[in-house]
């Protein structure tokens, strides 16, 4: 019940503010506390799952199920595991903070932003606890249709276009997914009998290699899109450079997440054979991204833009490290997602504070921020040096473990990935540099105001996250532990079948996670 | 309920019975006299309904040539439906735009009376006359805005190939009756199947030209010309009507002819209506796109629609059969609903039907905008509207039957058609209104009642589709 | 006795002279002559085949098609009228406000 409370709340709470009259916007300032209220509320519902998760069961937890459609085996079926409990919290934690931050940028149709959010929310929500795929294709594409007016109504001046081109290439993907779905639940039928969309009865589907290879690919396809992985990437930088603060945070906090998450829930577990194949592909695309990634930020004169072309080039190590197919490959992963929701979501909320004030993103207008807004630059300091990887924050513990599981299973892939890691410390520093040192060389700098109370609020939790990530990794590497390792022990029995690698791998492998998870923790 | 040879027609008779006596009342009204003509028809058209469930599961057959089996049952209460909704919003345009009120509503009775009759109709001959009840009340339907040339052109249009393709289905009826010996379907499909395979040319050539005749009606490309420029020029209520009405009436009867009497020849004709299928579904989004007038993409994406049907019928198994109807139901009601907010847009002097009439429509008209939205979604098949569970039915369908490039083809021209049903939410939400236009028509009463209920449809088919699908299993369980 | 063929032969000629005048005649009234030339070989096509198999049935039905193809011709020649006094022209080439 819990679990379809994280999704419903603000759902219904959407709903409740259908119904408020708000002619003329006489109530924004109550819709706006009514909106963060509900959002509040549903993060302490994931925040309640949390508490009640058992992090030593791989098992899905909190698991329900009723009968939908059952003329054909769809069923209402949701349940998380240690991978998807923290997305679903990293969800909870970043809405309320989205919220937050439109307070000040949004004017206009106060009222039908804030339902637009939370039917986001409930979407996004949704996606992380499916465990039927149609149910998870539902709240895939639903997911599109709010996102799609918040980039439209409330972005900039490009917003149409890149709403449009958001829209269209997410679902160009998808529904190549949805005939591949279809696809499965016809061959179940013919295996068994009976449709079905349930994931834990498609996992022990036999498929045949020749068909697990065009399936993985159309599913690969959707995910790919929306990671975005190298070639696929050229909706983000519009859509995040169009869409208001609040939905750039939860499009680099959230939305692309749910591409990684789908590798790591049904491309790779669905098809392990394919997977195995195709996982070398995919890692040198992922590796090209994150150069391609770094590289392209480092010229952008937009701050908006360079910070979604840094998540290019985060997101690849999230692939890379998922393709190594290895414990600490797939840990690392997630952990990236988590680090990379709250830093990239930071930075974006605080390029989206310079827009408010100063009407621009372009790097040369501004110079010499730290005599001006001192708090701010702190804060984005530590956002920069998260984003980058420093150690004891928590962009390092990912990209550590990610490096590592790509050494062990493919020392090129790592060299070139950390050559990524080099080229983010370049971008981000230099653009660090010429916003906030030197002397203030434009008038309308030096009457910037500091962070206000309300702007504290949606950084300082951000921080806060930030420094707790990356000192007190445990925290949040112990509840994904057990999922994460059966896994990768999942995706290692058939690789054994396939390539024949000695079946004594097992335990070392064991051995290998309990002493990097101690490692880091001991940091 | 006593069984006798009438049972089967009663649904049709209660809307005939509406449609007379909306003639008579017409004839007998005072100069200024006020009826409520439309509540008439509705009252026909309700009676249809609960007729229709008392012969549910009953396998009512009437003489032979009508057989009210589950399958024209399920079409007969989709076709009330878009009788009702059409009637509502036929309501304040009628007012609106001084139509004569007996005429009209006589005509959309008849003309419903011609499509329930196709649904149910189990003999060539009938399916024939009854094509051509509908197709003589919608031409006039098309033209019944006289003042207005667009609209008289298009009726011409309309007629003049609907007559054409008319006399191609009737030859195929010739034909099949000389081979067979009869015009009806379970005849043929008996005679068909005990000597299936004997090459016979003639049945080909029958095959053939019902297809043709089948084509025109459906708009399958490409036989399609008509079809944008009928749909443009007649008032949207009417295009509503006839997107919806006479596509559910001729796939209904098309699914029957297809998948009953000519089943064994299916090798010969499954390949002729793939090729129609690919070339309806991408034609029709394709062209879509260039469309800068809402009715006439609408009428586009009304032809791409028609070739996610034809998928249904290519797959030929079960899940196609109940998928076409499930799918016609998401289809009639949103497509209605759609042009009935074209409609009540529209003034007395202009249609407002251009692109740059919706701009900025969210602010004037939020309700409205809202609502246009979510049936230009389900018509897109995005979830969770009817749309999408229409639209995933029809695609299961074809995996199931191992047709995975139908199916390709299909999502990818979804995705292409989703692309012009955004620029009409573009224009309502993110446009500014264009300051040359008037302020939207204020659209009250009964023309949003419709629209609500259309809406809560939407959605129930959208979510909650179980009870549905239920129904068009059981249908399609009856025959074939 | 003349055999099946010739009949069906004759009628096919009767449609194909009907199909081609729809399609290259310029005059309203023509086009809807042509029609009727298609309607009335179909009905050849039925009476042929009816006294083939020895039943009235075709006969039958070539009543019905020819009420209906008076229904249709009253409609259409009415429709043509409507068309008339916008255009005051019978050739289609005239009608281009709505693309054809």
């Amino acid at each position: 019940m819990l679990l379809t409370l994280s999704w419903l709340v603000p759902l219904v709470g959407a709903l409740l503010l259908l119904l408020v009259g708000n002619a003329d916007g006489r109530r924004d300032g109550m819709i706006r506390w009514l909106a963060l209220g509900v959002s509040l509320i549903a993060f302490a519902v994931t925040l309640g799952v949390w508490a009640a998760f058992d992090p030593a069961s791989a098992e899905f937890q909190f698991v329900e199920r009723h009968s939908w459609i059952p003329q054909f085996g769809i069923d209402y079926f949701v349940g998380i595991d240690g991978i998807s409990l923290l997305l679903v919290v990293l969800t909870g934690f970043l809405t309320p903070i989205a919220l937050l931050s439109s307070w000040g940028s949004i004017e206009r149709k106060v009222k039908e932003f804030s339902i637009f959010i939370l039917a986001l929310e409930a979407a996004m929500v949704g996606v992380f606890i499916s465990l039927d795929l149609f149910l998870f294709y539902v709240f895939w594409d639903a997911m599109l249709i709010p996102m799609y007016f918040l980039i439209g109504i409330w972005g900039y001046d490009r917003r149409v276009y890149a709403a449009i081109k958001f829209m269209l290439y997410t679902m160009a993907g998808s529904v190549l997914m949805l005939v591949a779905i279809l696809g499965m639940a016809y061959l179940h039928s013919a295996a068994t009998g009976s449709y079905t969309f349930d994931l834990l009865k498609l996992y022990s589907l036999d498929i045949a290699p020749q068909t697990q290879m065009w399936f993985f690919l159309a599913f690969t396809l959707a995910f790919a899109i929306k990671v975005p992985l190298f070639p696929f990437h050229t909706w983000l930088p519009d859509a995040h450079v169009q869409a208001p603060t609040a939905g750039s945070v939860i499009l680099a906090g959230v939305l692309l997440k749910m591409g990684t998450y789908g590798l790591l829930r049904f491309s790779f577990p669905l098809f392990p054979e394919a997977a195995a194949y195709f996982a070398p592909w995919l890692a040198l695309l992922a590796v090209i991204g994150i150069i391609y990634g770094a590289l392209v930020a480092m010229v952008q004169p937009d701050m908006k833009k360079l910070v979604a072309y840094s998540s290019v080039s985060h997101l690849g190590f999230v692939v890379l490290g998922i393709c190594a197919m290895n414990t600490q490959g797939m840990q690392g992963a997630v952990y990236q997602m988590l680090a990379h929701g709250v830093s990239t979501g930071g930075l974006f909320l605080m390029v989206g504070m310079l827009s408010d004030r100063r009407h621009t993103r372009l790097i040369a207008e501004f110079g010499g921020l730290k005599t001006v807004m001192p708090q701010f630059t702190a804060a984005f300091l530590i956002m920069t040096l998260a984003s980058i990887g420093l150690p004891g924050l928590n962009g390092f513990v990912g990209e550590f473990l990610i490096m590592l599981g790509a050494f062990r299973w493919a020392p090129a892939f790592a060299v070139a990935a950390g050559l990524g890691v080099i080229l983010s410390a370049v971008y981000m520093l230099w653009m660090f540099q010429r916003v906030f040192y030197g002397p203030v060389t434009h008038e309308a700098n030096e009457t910037l105001t500091d962070l206000q109370p309300r702007e504290w609020a949606g950084v300082l939790p951000l921080c806060a996250m930030a420094l707790v990530m990356g000192v007190f990794p445990t925290i949040f590497l112990k509840p994904m532990e057990a999922s994460v390792d059966a896994l990768v022990l999942r995706m290692q029995a058939t690789q054994t079948v396939q390539v024949e690698i000695p079946v004594d791998r097992r335990p070392d492998d064991e051995r290998r996670l309990t002493t990097v998870t101690e490692r880091v923790a001991r940091r | 309920m006593m069984d006798t040879p009438f049972n089967a027609v009663v649904p049709m008779l209660c809307v005939v019975f509406a449609a007379l006596a909306v003639m008579m009342a017409e004839a007998f009204r005072g100069r200024d006299e006020q009826m409520a003509l439309g509540g008439l028809g509705i009252v026909g058209l309700v009676g249809a309904a609960v007729s229709s469930m008392l012969l549910w599961n009953r396998n009512a057959s009437s003489f032979g040539v009508i057989v009210a089996d589950n399958f024209g049952l399920f079409v007969t209460m989709t076709l009330v439906i878009v009788g009702v909704l059409t009637i509502m919003f036929s309501s304040v345009v009628v007012r609106r735009d001084g139509l004569p009120a007996g005429e009209y509503y006589a005509l959309v009775l008849f003309a419903v009376v011609g499509m329930i009759m196709m649904a149910t109709a189990n003999d060539l001959l009938v399916i024939f006359i009854a094509l051509e009840i509908l197709s003589l009340a919608v031409y006039v339907l098309t033209g019944i805005r006289r003042d207005d040339p667009r609209a008289t052109e298009a009726a011409f249009k309309y007629f003049l190939l609907g007559a054409f393709s008319s006399a191609f289905f009737l030859y195929g009826i010739a034909f099949t009756y000389g081979v067979s010996g009869s015009t009806r379907l379970d005849r043929i499909g008996a005679f068909l199947a005990a000597q299936s395979m004997s090459d016979s040319p003639l049945i080909l050539v029958a095959i053939g030209m019902l297809l043709v005749g089948f084509a025109f009606k459906i708009s399958a490309v490409p036989f399609h010309m008509w079809t944008p420029d009928a749909y443009e020029g007649a008032p949207a209520v009417v295009t509503g009507f006839m997107s919806t009405g006479v596509k559910a009436a001729a796939f209904a009867a098309f699914t029957r002819v297809f998948l009953s009497a000519f089943e064994p020849f299916s090798v010969d004709w499954a390949p002729m209506i793939w090729i129609l299928a690919v070339a309806t579904m991408i034609l029709g989004t394709v062209v879509g796109v260039a469309q800068t007038n809402v009715k006439r993409m609408l009428a586009y994406s009304s032809i791409a629609h028609g070739g996610y049907l034809l998928v249904g019928l290519i797959a030929a198994n079960d899940v196609g059969k109940a998928a076409i109807l499930f799918y016609l139901l998401a289809y009639a009601v949103t497509n209605v609903a759609a042009f009935g907010v074209i409609a009540l847009l529209g003034t007395r002097d202009a249609a407002n039907d251009e692109l740059r009439d919706f701009s900025g429509l969210w602010h004037g008209r939020p309700a409205l905008a809202a609502l246009m939205t979510v049936c230009l979604l389900s018509l897109g098949g995005l979830p969770p509207t009817a749309g999408f569970i229409g639209k995933w039915y029809i695609f299961s369908a074809a995996v199931s039957a191992g047709y995975y490039g139908l199916a390709i083809i299909g999502v990818l021209t979804s995705v292409v058609s989703v692309f012009f049903y955004l620029r009409v939410v573009v224009m309502m939400y993110m446009e500014e209104r264009d300051p040359g236009l008037a302020a939207p028509a204020h659209v009250g009463g009964v023309g949003m009642v419709a629209l609500v209920a259309s809406i809560v449809v939407i959605f129930y088919l959208g979510v909650l589709p179980t009870r549905v699908l239920d129904l068009a299993a059981e249908s399609i369980s009856t025959i074939f | 006795m003349i055999p099946l063929s010739h009949y069906l032969i004759v009628s096919a000629i009767l449609f194909g002279i009907g199909t081609t005048g729809v399609l290259v005649r310029r005059n309203l009234i023509t086009i809807l002559l042509s029609i009727e030339i298609m309607l009335n070989a179909v009905n050849l096509t039925f009476i042929a085949f009816g006294r083939q198999l020895g039943s009235v049935d075709g006969q039958i039905i070539v009543f019905f098609v020819m009420t209906v193809a008076a229904a249709e011709a009253a409609v259409g020649l009415a429709i043509v009228i409507g068309l008339f006094r916008h255009r005051e022209s019978l050739n289609p080439d005239a009608f281009a406000s709505l693309k054809w």
